[in-house]
């Protein structure tokens, strides 16, 4: 807590002092320099809730999505009309400065919209991954399928069917006995918070957009450097036939098993066949004042059967969220988004359970635009659990964003 | 010079304060004040942001040339001046992710209507506090109009595409003019008298000037900004 209120107090100087008097002193465009070579812009967020003991908002086990400062800065420097180098540095909570993302972007043909992305490239999976600024997200919330911890890790995992189970609704701490055995957040299905690194191809129609990428992690656990023996390979397809509409489809296959749990589960030389496979489908369509958009994320992790009661099938997450906004006069909106993420059922000792605590969560709120550039969220969540000490949880949240 | 807030103040003012210090003769010959407004450097144009989360690089590409264009006008006008007759009608388009013309002057009454011309939405709004407006999402082909009643400095933006930007300057009288992109302009029918004469590029506007526009002459005063 004592972080989110400092955070919030260096926002607070930093936004509020000079807003009364001249906000035309804070940049409202981006920062451009070297003839327009390099731009810089940034993103500064402060949202402030009330503790959330089910850790439902937990991106790991100290970070809340509803209680959070963020601060990001993001760089493109423009080599000539074939390369562009991009950048975004990351902080949060004040807490250690980080590459978000880095890579270098290559035109091969100036006049063609074909792009190679290498480095550590935005998601090529899905829709909200790459919509994760406080800007572009409708509410303070997450989606499930982006944000809420499974107890599900890459770096340990469960001897039976009952260990896994006694960790359902503890994603945020979880511990197997199989690989490390420290306490440590589990896996959501798909982060939005870590970016994977490699190779990314995309080429982009009228009406079709196209992407490939092979990078070292996985949609749940992106990786700087692997630490498996494989590689997850992505694809994602948009169609956008008429403006306002955009259908996709996604998909994503790659091992998620770090060697060492896996050299612990079953020894050498099978971290390949440990995969996260998932598919993901979205719509959005917009008019006039109203927008809305569904995403739904299909995830399968398979895992090693070592000890009885097996886990005998692979362990499968469903998770499908709607939401939408209308604008009510200029500078406001109101929005809701209703998620649901649920798991298929494991069998343990006492019978056939779903491995991992089926959760909803309601969001409803809206947004206020002081300036073009600073808006003010406001939004109250309701979160219930069938699993977990906390079962369910009402949250309400505050958000204050700037960008430039 | 003067900052964007003091630069649309000063249109208000402008607005307000529609008289003469020295009103025009009666049967007097309009004249026209003329010149050429000298930008030290063009205002730089609005880069898009960083596109760090795109799966590719944006298409559009853009143009500094409207950035060129000032507007000279009146600090205030001759009582009486502006006879609206009937409501005028501007067009500011929305084309290749830019806003055409990027600079409109316009009188109070008029109304303004903004088609779009890309195949993609736009969604055109504003915060200002002359005239908050928000179009909602629209596809090619179509266009929607907003009136403009009050004189003021009306900040024009994109709601999904954020380089997107444009300025409208609404006047309670016709004493202005748009300059070329050579800086050149020229306000015509002015009666003769003392004015305070301003002008403007890019929310950056310069102190009143004064000028003595002769019965049925043409009265030079040029500019330097930025």
């Amino acid at each position: 807590m004592k972080l989110v209120l400092r955070a919030a107090l260096f926002a607070v100087l930093a936004l509020g002092h000079s807003l009364p008097a001249c906000p035309q002193a804070l940049p409202s465009e981006p920062i451009t320099f070297a003839d327009g070579r390099v731009t810089i812009s940034g993103d500064v967020s402060v949202a402030v809730a009330p503790e959330d003991p089910g850790f439902f908002n937990y991106t790991d086990y100290e970070h809340s999505a509803l209680r959070l400062f963020r601060l990001d800065v993001s760089t493109a420097v423009a080599m000539g009309g074939h390369f562009t180098a991009l950048g975004e540095m990351r902080t949060e909570n004040l807490g250690q400065v980080h590459a978000y993302a880095l890579y270098l972007r290559i035109r091969p043909w100036i006049d063609r919209p074909f792009d190679i992305q290498a480095g550590r490239v935005p998601p090529t999976f899905g829709a909200f991954a790459r919509r994760t600024y406080a800007s572009d997200n409708l509410l303070i919330g997450y989606p499930l399928a982006y944000q809420y911890l499974t107890s599900l890790r890459a770096d340990a995992l469960p001897v039976n069917a009952d260990e896994l189970l006694s960790m359902r609704g503890r994603g945020w701490l979880s511990q197997f006995s199989l690989g490390s055995r420290d306490l440590a957040a589990g896996l959501p299905l798909a982060t939005a918070f870590r970016w994977d690194t490699g190779v990314q191809v995309h080429a982009a129609g009228h009406a079709v957009d196209a992407t490939a990428a092979i990078t070292t992690g996985t949609l749940s656990n992106p990786l700087f450097k692997d630490d498996n023996s494989g590689r997850q390979v992505a694809g994602r397809v948009s169609v956008h036939p008429v403006a306002g509409l955009l259908i996709g489809a996604s998909a994503a296959h790659g091992p998620f098993v770090s060697s060492t749990a896996a050299r612990g589960a079953v020894g050498d030389g099978h971290d390949g066949a440990f995969t996260q496979t998932a598919f993901g489908a979205d719509i959005e369509y917009s008019h006039a004042y109203y927008l809305v958009r569904g995403e739904t994320v299909f995830s399968e992790w398979k895992v090693p059967a070592v000890g009885t009661p097996l886990i005998d099938t692979p362990l499968r997450a469903l998770a499908t969220y709607v939401e939408g906004r209308y604008k009510i006069r200029p500078g406001v909106y109101v929005a809701a988004r209703i998620d649901h993420l649920g798991f298929n059922d494991v069998t343990g000792s006492s019978g056939p359970r779903t491995w991992e605590a089926p959760v909803t969560r309601l969001e409803v709120g809206g947004g206020y635009s002081v300036l073009r550039n600073l808006l003010l969220k406001v939004s109250c969540q309701r979160n219930t659990r069938d699993g977990g000490f906390v079962r369910e949880a009402t949250l309400g949240a505050v958000q204050l964003v700037y960008w430039f | 010079m003067r900052s964007r807030k003091t630069a649309g103040i000063a249109i208000v003012f402008a607005a307000i304060a529609v008289v003469s210090p020295r009103p025009a003769v009666h049967g007097a010959r309009n004249g026209t004040i003329a010149g050429r407004v000298e930008l030290r450097r063009a205002a730089p144009p609005v880069e898009r942001r960083p596109t760090v989360a795109e799966l590719g690089a944006p298409t559009a590409a853009l143009d500094i040339s409207d950035r060129l264009r000032s507007v000279v006008y009146l600090d205030s006008a001759p009582r009486g001046a502006f006879e609206p007759v009937e409501t005028p009608r501007a067009v500011m388009d929305q084309r290749g992710e830019r806003f055409i013309p990027h600079v409109l002057a316009i009188t109070t009454g008029t109304v303004v209507d903004f088609p779009n011309s890309d195949r993609i939405y736009h969604n055109v709004f504003s915060l200002s506090k002359t005239r908050q407006f928000d179009l909602g999402r629209y596809a090619a082909g179509h266009s929607k109009p907003v009136r403009f009643d009050r004189p003021g400095v009306v900040r024009v933006f994109c709601d999904i595409h954020s380089h997107m930007n444009a300025f409208i300057l609404v006047f309670s009288h016709p004493f202005f003019s748009l300059t070329d992109n050579d800086g050149r302009y020229h306000i015509d029918n002015v009666p003769p008298g003392t004015y305070n004469v301003v002008a403007w590029n890019e929310g950056v506007s310069s102190d009143a000037r004064p000028v003595v526009v002769p019965d049925g002459g043409v009265a030079e005063l040029d500019f330097t900004l930025r």
